[in-house]
């Protein structure tokens, strides 16, 4: 901190100042890019996921229907927590099951009972990056399922009327779907989406279970107590303070998506006689 | 959905066999001061990543310190995630059962109780207590097994939130091993005391490797029979603690 600085905020203030901008407390602040990345990229897989999970529902074949009504609902049905930490362990042995029948050799698999991989060259290493675009696909499918829903249910409330005059005007199957039913769509779908984002938003505070370093580990570890001079900082329990953040944090992040779904209904009603007009 | 599974699998394909380099990673805890902690830099720090690097330097070794989770500590070395744990682990029959330890570089030291100072635990009938302890430790298996029947055992995931709790007043009292201990409860601020016995309850702490990697294990073991010989880790050891026990 440069001492103009200094003198001018006084002692104490320019005490805390330094404290909240250590090392360790901007290693905090980094770590929002998690939990806030995860929330962006998990919303594209969601509704990914989600408009996909709708057309296999709303599928002319039985086959597919069914997939689409297994995946609803079984995912809305799972709680996140557990899909979260089930997925991730899912796909990773999984793909290292695969893995070991091409790099381990047959006594690998005899002397490896009881341990995983069979061989440390199946090992599949997951760091950080792994790990959250592991996170991100996770959230993407279960919160897909819920705007499956929600995206089926809206197409089914876009007047019967305005597709027949599409085909009247001799659209295709797929300009009808594309340029008049999914268009319309939306403006019913938003207001449900935006329960499904808000959802999703606070599912971002699981990551830490998939050993990334976001907000509510690096929470964790600022507020626990420290009696030692040399460690830092001597001071008693302070998790509160620092969830206290993560409250604001979440707070302000669900008020401005909710400013951002208003102007998405405005944008999305405009050439509608909707209730916003 | 497809290519992200395509992309997936290409990115594992990249990152098998990591453990192959020639940097050896080390995992430490970071919330198990002086042992290991994060400093105010956000950078790990303390008497193991001090000796880690010393002992990676004398056996000419590039090594590398990771921050892991202490519950998966023993799994994502088996996994060979890193190839050693230098986290206060202290070695015991049964972590031997699925790792090898190094020599120790830390002497054995009793488990100790701590109280919030004027505390009362009555030691000839410990009944009806709630006893704070980290989970996956020497001590959460002790408390456990003698204790377990006639007191509530809380587990926490480090041993700073059993430390926290305890200051809360939502544990009665705490077991840590010694080393972690002493210097929070004879410090100033904590406004905790040690009572009752001392437990001797594991063997000292060491570096814990996978079995196979026997190379390694000669390696750091040499470079810890020397450091005790010419008396340098007993110096080290003085610098890091205040109380400390020594070789």
């Amino acid at each position: 901190m440069p001492d103009w600085l200094q003198s001018l905020l006084g002692e104490n203030l320019s005490f805390w100042l330094g404290y909240i901008t250590n090392g360790k407390h901007l290693a905090f602040y980094g770590a929002f890019q998690f939990n806030l990345g995860a929330a962006v990229l998990g919303s594209v897989f969601a509704l990914m996921c989600g408009l996909g999970g709708a057309m296999l529902l709303r599928s002319r074949f039985a086959i597919t229907r069914t997939i689409g009504f297994v995946y609803t609902n079984i995912v809305r049905g799972v709680p996140d927590v557990l899909f979260f930490l089930f997925f991730p362990l899912a796909l990773e042995q999984s793909v290292e099951w695969v893995w070991a029948q091409r790099v381990c050799t047959a006594e690998d698999f005899v002397a490896s009972v009881g341990r995983w991989p069979p061989c440390t060259d199946a090992n599949w290493y997951l760091s950080t990056p792994e790990y959250f675009l592991l996170a991100c696909v996770s959230l993407g499918i279960v919160y897909g399922a819920f705007a499956a829903n929600v995206i089926s249910g809206a197409m089914n409330a876009v007047p019967a009327g305005q597709l027949e005059a599409a085909r009247a005007y001799g659209m295709s199957h797929a300009q009808v779907m594309w340029r008049i039913h999914i268009r319309q769509m939306w403006i019913y779908a938003l207001p449900g989406l935006s329960n499904v984002w808000m959802l999703l938003i606070k599912a971002t505070s699981l990551l830490s279970l998939l050993q990334i370093q976001d907000i509510v580990f690096f929470a964790e570890r600022l507020g626990a107590p420290n009696y030692l001079p040399r460690v830092g900082l001597v001071h008693p329990d302070w998790r509160w303070i620092y969830y206290l953040v993560l409250f604001l944090f979440y707070i302000l992040i669900t008020y401005l998506s909710e400013q951002g779904f208003a102007w998405l209904r405005r944008r999305a009603g405009r050439g509608l006689i909707t209730a916003e007009g | 959905m497809k290519k992200l599974m395509i992309a997936a699998a290409a990115m594992a394909a990249l990152t098998f066999g990591a453990q192959a380099a020639d940097t050896i990673r080390i995992a430490s805890e970071g919330a198990y001061a002086p042992f290991n902690y994060v400093d105010d830099n956000g950078k790990l720090a303390g008497y193991e990543i001090e000796l880690g690097n010393l002992l990676c330097e004398k056996a000419g070794l590039t090594c590398e310190f990771v921050q892991n989770e202490w519950d998966s500590m023993i799994p994502n070395l088996l996994a060979g995630n890193y190839d050693a744990i230098m986290a206060g682990m202290s070695i015991t029959e049964e972590r031997l059962q699925t790792i090898s330890f190094s020599d120790d570089y830390y002497p054995p030291e009793s488990s100790l109780f701590v109280v919030p100072t004027g505390g009362t635990v009555n030691f000839d009938e410990l009944k009806g207590y709630k006893i704070g302890v980290q989970g996956g430790t020497i001590q959460a298996a002790y408390a456990e097994d003698n204790f377990g029947a006639d007191n509530t055992i809380l587990s926490y995931t480090t041993a700073d939130q059993s430390i926290a709790d305890l200051a809360a007043g939502n544990v009665d009292v705490v077991l840590a091993d010694g080393g972690y201990i002493k210097p929070i409860a004879s410090s100033d601020g904590s406004g905790l005391e040690v009572v009752g016995p001392a437990l001797s309850i594991g063997g000292g702490i060491g570096v814990g490797l996978r079995k196979e990697d026997t190379d390694l294990k000669a390696k750091f073991d040499a470079v810890i029979k020397s450091m005790k010989d010419d008396g340098s880790l007993n110096e080290m050891i003085k610098t890091w603690f205040d109380d400390p026990i020594l070789f």
